[in-house]
């Protein structure tokens, strides 16, 4: 599990549990019956007015603090120093250092790149949708996007961990969606 | 196994658009020495100054380099002012001189917009070479069997975009995106010719615009509304 | 007393019928899961074909249960209608077995999303697509007719804008709106839009279909109306379900109803407005699309369903915090499913932030979080309706039973098929993968564990589906 996917778990088991742990309280406290509320009154209007403003501010503050964080933005600023096309198809990835089309299939290229290069992937497909998962040598996810017919996503990446990566489907494509797969190498 | 069986359908792929427009990204362009109205200076100076949307042309041409200017001249008058390029229009015949192209750029009214330089050039070959554009010389006349091509130079020298053929004003203002180092995500490929796309890239704002497929994608929600505002007013409410 | 109406009989048929489909979807997961785990060997077409199955059905079940009981609930405040409640009862069952016919005789095997153009690259019976489209036609015509009756009949009584109780937003308002009207509403509009934006979808794959090459759609285009049906169906079925809660929950309780207050209605209205953009967190991973929409989907992927939630766990919490509380079967159910749904949209909020669907986008944390919020919410708050209802059918007060057993059988076995999900999510495990690449070595066990856990679940199920149709049948069975 890489540390991403970890602190994602984490989180979320912690979240889950405190959730858990608030409605098991809730549900015990009912029996007692020292209720002194008035009914379905818990806070006033101004505090409840206050905690909608803290909550949406809260939302605002963490959400504009994660989406430059977006693949979108990636390595934007730089020049990537290789591009690497893939076109996918049932159920097939086709890796080339050149544009892949007739002329060159792209097939059985060794693709090797360099440690801390900034790759550009520019990934269609030529049939249905396909997901481009790169996934690293632990087999975590790292990066993805999708491969959609008649366009080309462009995604920037810097591997900084040599080895060998592998590619697999994220979008489910047909039958043998699960047995479509490639790999690269990185120096 | 199920690989190997699916592997051939690959040769039998259609073409999807002209592969060339990808040869060459992201490599560096031989920074050559041209000689403008005001003498000679290197690619480097320019582009570091502002990145280049170079045209590769000749004066004889009977083909395509006069649609070519003529396209790419409408095209720059649609696009956002605010976008700093220069237009390098170079000739690629050793034949042409300096003159020649001036009188190209008198002819198109050009010779007078700043952002427009007419060029000719004696290391031609070099350039050529670090952008995969090959002119082959075609019957007596002194002819080129060449294609359209436009290459986008961003400031560090790189090629950062190719269009080959007579393009829209869109495909235009996607290359001078490019050329001034902004990411764009994604990109149609040339030959998209679906019903309904999403969005338009519109050159003016640089940005994508509105297409038909987004009016499909409101429909929805616009029919709802009607829907709903039709059956409010037209039922008779009880009172209390 | 016992319940003899028609609308009373017609939804202990609707109950009967769906708890038979969520038995036999339950049994296709567990084969599911067991084909993952290698326990059983399925070839890829079956397997996909009953993915295909177990998917649809569920959403279709489970979208209808949410009618059912808001169709049901609605007569306290409007005359109900019931004729189009049985058009829909037929066409969903017409719908549902034409459905299964093109996945289990014709193969057809796309997914639930049935992403274009993949129905066009038939690996299946050649007639399988249009008919899959033509079962699609016959469900969104009879789920359409009877949303709109349902809008219709609200709005015989209750105004545009009291409704969707804006008067509340002023001071002192003069009017209340029911705060099971308020919410069903704002569903009602929801559940339209998206049935509209799948009769788009149909007709321009049929366009196609029928065009022999000369219309092609724009996959973007398409992905796009896939997502607006059915995420946001997925989405408003569960309100549909929190709308039966919020009319019986304090009620079953032995409570005071809850009233709308400006906080409740804004809460609803941003639910109105932000569903329809929420579905573009489907599609992060496509960077076609224009950043603009990228961030609209998440801010409103958080503002469409975070304001429903906080109110409405708010108000379920101060309810019964030390307040005496008549429990019984029902309210425990819709207790837990606010739990569980909850808890899946805590899994839903961390993976519609952008930089972490990077790593999660069609992993296992998807079906993770939505069979949360399903299999441990809405399910929960249709089957406390469901229960609620059967002991109204049969004349009898909310009975104790296998109560614990049930509950602890579902608890136990929800959370354990759950948790693997999760962690197979956690492990960047792919979705829709029949079988799991060696790589994965946790994969398996993960969906063998998971089959063992989801066994526990069905027995929960069964058990209901027993008590439940012993009830309804004593009202089928009476009025003959
Ligand atoms: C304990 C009961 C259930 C079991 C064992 C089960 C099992 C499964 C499995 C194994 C998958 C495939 C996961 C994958 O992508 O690898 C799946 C997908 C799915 N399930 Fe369930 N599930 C259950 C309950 C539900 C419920 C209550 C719903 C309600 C909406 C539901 C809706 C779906 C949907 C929509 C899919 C996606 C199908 C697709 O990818 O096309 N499931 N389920
Ligand atoms: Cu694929």
């Amino acid at each position: 599990m890489s540390d991403k996917h970890e602190f994602i778990l984490v989180l979320f088991l912690l979240l889950a549990a405190l959730v858990a742990i608030v409605f098991v309280y809730v549900y015990l406290s009912s029996g007692a019956k020292s209720s002194q509320k008035e009914d379905g009154k818990g806070l006033n209007n101004t505090q409840r007015f206050w905690f909608f403003l803290l909550l949406t501010a809260a939302l605002f503050i963490f959400a504009s603090f994660t989406i430059p964080k977006s693949p979108y933005y990636l390595f934007e600023k730089e020049s990537p120093s290789r591009v690497v096309f893939v076109a996918a198809q049932q159920y097939y990835w086709a890796l080339s250092s050149e544009a892949i089309g007739p002329g060159n299939p792209g097939a059985g290229e060794a693709i090797e790149l360099k440690r801390g290069e900034l790759v550009e992937f520019r990934v269609t497909s030529l049939d249905v949708n396909h997901g481009f998962g790169i996934y690293d040598e632990s087999n975590n996810l790292i990066a993805q996007t999708q491969a959609m017919p008649g366009y080309v996503n462009r995604l920037r990446w810097k591997f900084e961990k040599p080895g060998t990566y592998k590619v697999l489907c994220l979008e489910f494509c047909g039958l043998a969606h699960a047995v479509m797969r490639a790999s690269f190498t990185v120096r | 196994m199920i690989l190997l069986l699916w592997a051939p359908k690959l040769y039998a792929l259609t073409p999807v658009y002209n592969l060339d427009e990808e040869t060459n990204i992201y490599q560096p362009v031989a920074d050559i020495r041209v000689t403008t109205e005001e003498g000679g200076i290197y690619l480097s100076e320019i582009y570091s100054g502002r990145p280049i949307i170079l045209t590769l042309v000749y004066t004889r041409c009977a083909g395509v380099c006069n649609p070519l200017l003529m396209r790419l001249k409408e095209n720059i008058e649609l696009i956002d002012p605010k976008r700093e390029f220069t237009i390098l229009v170079l000739s690629f015949d050793p034949l042409d001189t300096l003159e020649d192209m001036q009188g190209m750029a008198k002819r198109f009214t050009l010779d007078e917009d700043p952002r427009w330089e007419f060029a000719v050039s004696r290391e031609i070959d070099k350039l050529n070479r670090s952008i995969g554009f090959n002119p082959v010389r075609a019957g007596a006349k002194r002819q080129f069997d060449h294609e359209a091509l436009l290459i986008g130079i961003n400031r560090n020298g790189l090629i950062t975009k190719k269009l080959i053929g007579l393009r829209n004003e869109a495909a235009l203002g996607a290359m001078i995106v490019e050329i001034n180092d902004v990411f764009v995500p994604s990109y149609p490929l040339p030959d998209n010719k679906r019903s309904f796309s999403c969005f338009n890239y519109d050159p003016a704002t640089g940005k994508n615009s509105p297409g038909w497929g987004l009016l499909v994608l409101s429909l929805p929600a616009t029919l709802t509304l009607l829907l709903v505002l039709v059956i409010g007013i037209n039922s008779n409410h009880e009172h209390h | 007393m016992m319940e003899r109406t028609t609308l009373a009989r017609t939804t202990s048929i609707w109950i009967i019928a769906i708890l038979l489909l969520f038995i036999l979807s339950v049994v296709l997961g567990i084969i599911m899961r067991l084909s993952q785990g290698g326990v059983i060997s399925q070839s890829p077409v079956v397997f996909y074909s009953q993915m295909t199955t177990h998917g649809f059905t569920m959403i279709g079940i489970w979208f209808v249960a949410g009618m059912v009981g808001v169709n049901y609930l609605m007569q306290r405040y409007v005359s109900a209608p019931v004729k189009s409640n049985i058009f829909a009862l037929l066409f969903t069952i017409i719908g549902v077995v034409l459905l299964w016919v093109t996945t289990f005789v014709g193969k057809f095997h796309t997914g639930w999303t049935f992403l274009y153009p993949l129905p066009f690259k038939i690996a299946w019976a050649g007639w399988a697509t249009p008919l899959f489209f033509v079962s699609l036609t016959i469900l969104g015509v009879g789920w359409l007719v009877w949303s709109v009756s349902l809008l219709m009949a609200i709005f015989k009584k209750y105004s545009i804008t009291r409704a969707l109780a804006w008067q509340h937003f002023g001071k002192n308002p003069s009017f209340e709106t029911p705060p099971f009207i308020l919410i069903t509403v704002i569903t009602l509009i929801g559940v339209i839009t998206c049935l509209l934006a799948a009769v788009l979808l149909i007709v321009l794959f049929f366009a196609e279909y029928f065009s022999s090459g000369t219309f092609v759609n724009d996959p973007l285009l398409m992905k796009n109306l896939t997502y607006f049906f059915g995420h946001t169906i997925a989405n408003e079925m569960l309100y549909l379900g929190l709308a039966t809660l919020y009319e019986l929950f304090p009620e079953v309780s032995g409570r005071p109803k809850w009233k709308t207050t400006w906080y409740v209605a804004l809460a609803w209205n941003c639910t109105l407005v932000f569903i329809l953009t929420a579905f573009f967190h489907h599609m992060y991973m496509d960077f076609v699309q224009p950043e603009s929409f990228q961030i609209v989907g998440q801010v409103a992927s958080y503002l469409a369903s975070l304001p429903a939630a906080v109110v409405t766990v708010f108000s379920v919490l101060t309810l019964i915090y030390r307040n005496s509380i008549r429990w019984s079967l029902t309210n425990v159910l819709y207790f837990m499913g606010v739990a569980g749904w909850v808890i899946g949209g805590l899994g839903a909020v961390i993976d519609a932030t952008i930089t972490n669907n990077l790593v999660l986008h069609n992993t296992l944390w998807v079906p993770a979080h939505f069979h949360t919020y399903n299999a441990m919410g809405n399910v929960l708050f249709s089957l406390a309706f469901f229960n609620w209802a059967a002991n109204r059918f049969a004349g009898i007060g909310e009975s104790g039973g296998a109560n614990r057993l049930k509950i602890a059988l579902l608890l136990v076995g929800g959370t354990g098929f759950l948790l693997m999900f999760y962690l197979g999510g956690a492990y960047s495990i792919p979705r829709r993968f029949n079988i799991y690449p060696m790589e994965f070595s946790l994969a398996a066990s993960f969906a063998r564990i998971a089959a063992v856990f989801a066994a526990v679940y069905l027995a929960a199920v069964l058990i209901f589906f027993w008590d439940i149709l012993r009830k309804c049948l004593k009202l089928l069975t009476y009025s003959r």
